[in-house]
């Protein structure tokens, strides 16, 4: 009993800390300016040492990495949020309608759900960005448009189940349209379902632009931590085993990913946990 | 009689919709240079290749950029029959000789990681789903989502520099020194290691969470009540419902091993498929691209069939209740 709750708590206590890392990264996101101490395109001596001014040293550019590291928390978190909304907005209004009207729309549906999930995801985003150069919102684009299918497969499986349930029964009996039963009597109760498939989504959104970042096919333009990383790899931060540069954006990313896909899991009971896919 | 004839049916359709999506593919490989601003001479030779005007009026009437574009993709539907692929400007070889030369080396050490990562990933990943509230399930969880959680190349970076930047232990770069066994195991350990990982830790998460689903449904329940020991429930009984979902992802996962390749022989600078797809980026070099894409397909596609029907092998319900 006593052991259950020390549990417990250290679960709230993770649960909390996850939290206060994605809303730090928020607070970094939006208001850069005030945590940074140097501007984003102030240049130093290059390949400094960390010291008292420049806590993480300064890169190839001779740029401030603390700063870089600040200002690429926006560009990260922009990705992973518009990307990861775009493909759950799809993969729901998928799910939903070939689950709620079956039928021949939910024979299309799926069919189109199984042949985009075949499709080889980071090999077609890498071929495609090859030959379009993505600025940062069709790159958004090309990420959410290759990741809802797993979203609409669990939100059809949910919906299926949700439409002979009583209550969307009486509310169809008594007259309501498809879409208001749809969204206020099927949405909010398969949202359990819907909150960790985001985290998930989000994630897989940070890790393919991190990814997409190190191919050097991302926005040239923009500074994300995937691009530092990447930065460092090829500009010499490696061989100098200058750990202060690529190290800062590689916990940042891990962390960030490791705290959504935590507060994703809010909803798990034990025994039906999220399968991370 | 009625099962096998519904397996069989789900799965002609299951292939039917595999064809599909190859035919969207190929669409997409199609279309994406020829669509593209400006002239699809560039786009399809690649960019920065010299090329004399009567060689570009050559390739035009070749590739029949001048016939519209259904007669195009039928042209181009034949070359592909004829594993035809395309030819590199930058490589000055035809691109599908390329991909043999490259892949086999890829291949080999995919092969290796796919192999280890099942034998330490699925095991593993069964016991802590059995067993998951002891403290080491707990611990090879949370491993594993740390693992699974980190971006392909970071962990390879992270690896290059521990063991061969700071202890200097490995090679830095290449397949082999001299043409020896020894050599090639020496500079195949890392890329291996770091690619089996990646892959165990997957298996273990799906592997567990499928245990997990199952343990709390009826039949292992009655199974205990008929006095079967815990091991025997877990081993003839859970085992065989919960390989199920495995054996589909480990199929889709055949992409992300590519890409995660893809990755690591750049990190470790591999001669392989990856870094061959790695410098075409760089070049532009788009016949090698499509190329590689159009080959990464048809593996992941060939991956899906088969799983599809180990999964009928294993579980005759499959497709009854589609």
């Amino acid at each position: 009993m006593k052991r259950g709750r020390c549990k417990r708590t250290l679960q709230d206590i993770s649960l909390y800390l996850c939290i206060g890392v994605i809303t730090l990264f928020f607070i970094l996101a939006i208001i850069p300016e005030v945590f940074a101490p140097f501007p984003e395109n102030k240049r130093f001596i290059p390949y400094m040492d960390p010291d008292t001014v420049h806590f993480l040293g300064t890169d190839d550019m001779g740029y401030d990495i603390f700063s870089l590291l600040i200002y690429a928390a926006r560009i990260s978190l922009l990705i992973g949020f518009c990307a990861g909304g775009f493909s759950i907005f799809i993969g729901t209004a998928t799910g939903l309608v070939s689950g709620y009207f079956r039928g021949w729309i939910d024979d299309l549906l799926m069919a189109l759900t199984d042949i985009v999930l075949i499709i080889p995801k980071i090999p077609a985003i890498i071929l495609i960005s090859a030959f379009l150069r993505p600025s940062i919102w069709i790159l958004i684009l090309i990420l959410g448009f290759f990741s809802w299918e797993t979203t609409a497969r669990v939100v059809r499986a949910r919906t299926l189940q949700m439409s002979t349930s009583g209550h969307v029964l009486s509310a169809r009996s008594l007259g309501f349209s498809s879409y208001q039963i749809l969204i206020s009597d099927i949405v909010p109760v398969i949202f359990p379902v819907l909150l960790p498939k985001f985290m998930l989504t989000i994630t897989g959104a940070m890790i393919s632009e991190a990814s997409l970042s190190f191919l050097g096919l991302s926005d040239p333009t923009m500074n994300s931590w995937g691009r530092m990383i990447s930065d460092a790899f090829t500009h010499g931060g490696f061989i100098r085993e200058m750990w202060w540069w690529f190290l800062p954006p590689a916990i940042c990313i891990s962390g960030a990913i490791i705290s959504f896909i935590r507060i994703g899991m809010v909803y798990e009971k034990p025994g039906q946990e999220t399968m991370v896919e | 009689m009625g099962a096998s004839f519904l397996s069989f049916h789900y799965l002609i359709r299951k292939i039917f919709r595999y064809l599909f999506s190859f035919v969207i593919i190929l669409l997409v490989v199609f279309l994406l240079p020829r669509m593209m601003p400006g002239d699809p001479i560039a786009n399809l030779v690649g960019e920065d290749v010299y090329l004399s005007p009567q060689k570009i009026l050559e390739l035009r009437s070749a590739f029949g950029l001048d016939s519209p574009l259904h007669e195009q993709f039928f042209v181009y539907c034949m070359k592909l029959y004829q594993l035809d692929l395309g030819y590199s400007f930058h490589m000055h070889a035809p691109v599908s000789s390329l991909l043999i030369d490259r892949a086999a080396w890829t291949l080999l050490y995919i092969g290796i990681a796919i192999v280890c990562g099942i034998i330490i990933g699925v095991g593993p990943g069964e016991k802590a789903g059995w067993e998951s509230e002891k403290w080491w399930a707990h611990f090879l969880s949370a491993g594993a989502v740390l693992i699974s959680s980190t971006p392909p190349y970071l962990l390879s970076l992270i690896v290059l520099v521990i063991f061969v930047y700071h202890f200097g232990w490995f090679p830095l770069k290449g397949f082999y020194d001299t043409f020896d066994i020894t050599s090639i195991i020496h500079h195949l350990v890392l890329p291996i290691s770091v690619l089996t990982v990646f892959y165990a830790s997957r298996n273990f998460l799906i592997m567990r969470g499928a245990v997990l689903s199952e343990k709390c449904q009826l039949y292992p329940q009655f199974v205990r009540s008929l006095g079967i020991p815990e091991k025997d429930i877990l081993s003839g009984h859970i085992r065989k419902n919960a390989i199920i979902p495995l054996i589909t992802l480990i199929a889709l996962d055949f992409g992300f091993l590519f890409s995660g390749a893809l990755f690591i022989e750049i990190v470790f600078s591999l001669n392989g498929m990856g870094s061959l797809i790695y410098d075409a980026i760089l070049s532009r070099d788009y016949p090698v691209l499509t190329g590689s894409f159009l080959v990464i397909s048809v593996f992941v596609i060939m991956a899906n069939i088969l799983s599809d029907i180990l999964c009928i092998v294993l579980d005759p319900r499959t497709g009854r209740n589609e």
